[in-house]
């Protein structure tokens, strides 16, 4: 009888991780560029959700972090495999630039990759240089298109 | 930048529609497009360390379902119209119907007379096919089999693949009839269940938000006929234009009639006209233009005065040489019962008006015909 509290307990501690329920709390999130006319006449590209999505419209994916916790949070490594369907195009505006990958070992610029384009990324990761303090939050996001 | 980019491809589809129909567009291979349903995902994985110690979660999953971007190009498949005779049967304007959707569609044809006249051909329609139909060249050899391409919408065509279509029809026996123009209408429908035709697909509304996880329907398709009032951008349907011509509304048909003495009952060597002579009138049928056949041609002959027609003596071949008038000549009966003749000539002798006729069906292009009789003189 005994037994049975620390088979739980072991269980309860594997599937712990998979939660997210750590101080980091990492959003995924993704938007498609859509033309929108506003009342003006005009036509200008807004992002919303992706619910119409059709192969050769350019979407963004977000990754939303924030340390929950109460200890800082260092040598954060944010590594984002890219979809497979997806090309990588470029770093969205106000997001710093990710470095690439075109096989999830070696990361650098397209240049330092020898890479031909942007078709060829497979993986884009971020790196804090600095630890997370408690509270802080930020924001990563890449420009894609659906192929 | 992104303007500037959006710009440009604005400007490049503006060029695109301009082009028309038949302009190959620079664009992603449709089969190399992502399949509308499948599902996109994103997670990142996430190291860090707290005192030292190593961790790593992974982000939430962000996903979205590829909606189906419906395009396809409907083209005529020939050059200029389709030059037939009047009462030809089956006549064919071929087009191609080519997926560029992200998955596998159905497309229904729909065949349409064109009454205006849309300057494609150098004269105005003015006739119309009978027994409009459309087919799919079934067994892909480019040409229209009877009773063989009898498919008549477009089963399963995968993403980038072409199918050929016939609008098939039948020319009337109109004197003066020239041009009869015609279109090919195409309407995308569901694809997925082979064998079986799709329902006509209806784009989702834009202006409804569509769900995360059913594929919407997106018409991308351009207006297949650029100026002409046909089809417009983004319907899900196309049309592209054809014709058929008669070139040729009448042919050089002559007939010659020329007569011999057989024998004049006293076993000449070098028989005379006669009493009692048996004389072969040879008419002889010649059809000049080489491209089109003369169908009903019909012969009708009054035997001189003072003969007698030889009962049974109507015989019709090929012409013959030295003065032979037919060679290998069938011969035919005298009743006006056309039943019993089946060799595709018929014949008959009127003995009160004395008429003998003759009914060669057809003469074809560049072909001759010989029917000749006999009379014995009173």
């Amino acid at each position: 009888m005994p037994i049975r509290p620390l088979l739980l307990l072991a269980a309860a501690a594997l599937a712990a991780p998979a939660l997210a329920a750590g101080p980091l709390q990492v959003t995924s999130q993704v938007m498609v560029e859509a033309k929108q006319r506003a009342a003006d006449g005009t036509t200008r590209i807004a992002l919303v959700p992706a619910q119409r999505v059709v192969p050769g419209d350019r979407v963004v994916f977000t990754l939303a972090y924030r340390n929950t916790g109460t200890q800082p949070l260092a040598d954060l490594v944010f590594d984002n495999p890219v979809p497979r369907g997806v090309a990588y195009r470029a770093p969205a505006p106000n997001s710093p630039a990710p470095e690439l990958s075109v096989d999830g070992r070696r990361y650098g610029t397209l240049a330092q990759l020898g890479a031909a384009g942007p078709d060829a990324v497979t993986h884009v990761r971020w790196r804090l240089a600095r630890p997370l303090a408690p509270g802080a939050s930020g924001t990563f996001a890449f420009h894609a298109v659906l192929k | 930048m992104f303007v500037k980019r959006t710009i440009a491809l604005l400007l490049a589809g503006v060029a695109a529609a301009a082009l028309g129909s038949g302009a190959a567009q620079a664009q992603t291979p449709a089969a190399q497009l992502t399949t509308a349903g499948t599902r996109i995902d994103n997670t990142a994985s996430v190291t860090y360390s707290v005192n030292g110690t190593s961790q790593s979660i992974q982000s939430t999953t962000a996903s979205f379902v590829v909606d189906k971007k419906v395009n396809f190009t409907v083209v005529t498949a020939q050059t200029g119209p389709t030059v037939v005779n009047l009462g030809d049967q089956n006549v064919v304007t071929t087009f191609q119907v080519t997926n560029l959707t992200n998955d596998v569609q159905d497309f229904l044809l729909d065949p349409d007379q064109q009454n205006l006249s849309l300057g494609l051909f150098p004269g105005s329609d003015n006739f119309d096919v009978t027994s409009l139909r459309a087919y799919v060249d079934s067994n892909g050899n480019g040409r229209y089999d009877a009773g063989v391409d009898t498919q008549t919408y477009i089963d399963e065509l995968l993403p980038d693949a072409s199918a050929t279509v016939f609008v098939v029809g039948n020319v009337p026996t109109q004197a003066g009839a020239k041009y009869a123009y015609n279109s090919l209408h195409v309407i995308a429908a569901a694809g997925g269940q082979a064998n079986s035709q799709g329902a006509i697909l209806i784009g989702t509304d834009l202006n409804l938000a569509g769900a995360d996880n059913i594929v919407d329907i997106v018409f991308a398709d351009d207006d297949s006929d650029g100026a002409l009032l046909g089809d417009i951008a983004r319907n899900g349907q196309g049309r592209a234009y054809s014709g058929w011509h008669v070139a040729v509304n009448n042919v050089a048909l002559s007939v010659t009639k020329s007569a011999r003495v057989l024998e004049d009952g006293l076993g000449s060597a070098n028989p005379k006209a006669i009493p009692g002579a048996t004389v072969e009138y040879c008419l002889l049928v010649r059809n000049a233009t080489l491209t089109t056949g003369a169908n009903g041609v019909t012969l009708a002959d009054v035997i001189p005065g003072h003969t007698t027609y030889v009962p049974g003596s109507i015989s019709i071949g090929t012409p013959g040489a030295l003065g032979v008038c037919n060679v290998n000549g069938s011969t035919e009966d005298d009743d006006d019962n056309d039943g019993t003749e089946t060799d595709g000539y018929t014949a008959a002798f009127d003995g009160l008006a004395k008429k003998v006729t003759v009914n060669l069906a057809s003469v074809g292009g560049g072909g001759s015909v010989a029917a000749s009789f006999k009379v014995k003189i009173d």
